[in-house]
């Protein structure tokens, strides 16, 4: 079994417990193809880069699995099925820095200042 | 100006500097920022690092001008083509 790790951003309108609810059907679907979750990180309300189907935020929430690929097309179904669902995606774990915590839920600048300057100009 | 520049560079590349003066005129060379940090793996959630390999237009930064390496740019490309599915950065502007 592969690691995969999948992010899908919920329509704002949900509540957090319906998030939770959501998150707990999605681990049922899991656990019941015999795939375990290894994390989950909800990464709450953010703006989107761009609007999609007029929605200006979401509720992001990433899910790091170990699980069969036929799960992954199962989950991808799920996700389609649900209306309110606006984006996911399921990417292989290539690093096992993927499997800590995200960047997303570092205090903010943590990282070294000078990498995050823009490279410069010649 | 120009001078101080020049003496802005890396330590290292003070050998080269004279060969390097004939090409281009107090150009400060180029490196690779992820090589330099050591970075094996840039993740497509990281998303201030990512910012600043789009600037403006969020374009992704070409290699000529950020000086990256040709195996970290492709990674990179993947990274930041990741985050905007996810409109975590923007396809453009606009």
């Amino acid at each position: 079994m592969l690691q995969y790790e999948t992010v899908f951003i919920a329509d704002p309108t949900y509540t957090d417990e319906e998030v939770d609810e959501l998150i707990k059907g999605y681990e049922q679907v899991v656990t019941g193809a015999g795939g375990k979750s290894l994390k989950i990180e909800k990464w709450g309300k953010r703006r989107l880069a761009y609007s999609i189907r007029h929605n200006e935020e979401g509720i992001y929430v990433l899910m790091t699995l170990e699980c069969p690929a036929s799960l992954v097309k199962e989950l991808d179904r799920r996700f389609r099925m649900n209306d309110r669902i606006l984006r996911h995606m399921a990417v292989r774990v290539e690093s096992e820095l993927q499997l800590g915590p995200s960047p997303m839920m570092k205090p903010r600048p943590e990282r070294d200042e000078q990498l995050l300057e823009p490279p410069m100009m010649p | 100006m120009r001078e101080s520049r020049e003496s802005g560079g890396r330590g290292q590349d003070r050998g080269r500097k004279k060969q390097y003066k004939k090409k281009f005129l107090f150009r400060k060379k180029k490196f690779c920022k992820f090589c330099d940090e050591k970075i094996k793996f840039i993740d497509y959630k990281d998303v201030r690092l990512l910012q600043a390999f789009t600037p403006e237009r969020a374009k992704i930064f070409p290699r000529r001008i950020a000086g990256t390496c040709s195996k970290h740019q492709r990674k990179l490309m993947q990274a930041i083509k990741r985050a905007r599915i996810l409109a975590l950065i923007p396809f453009t502007s606009d």
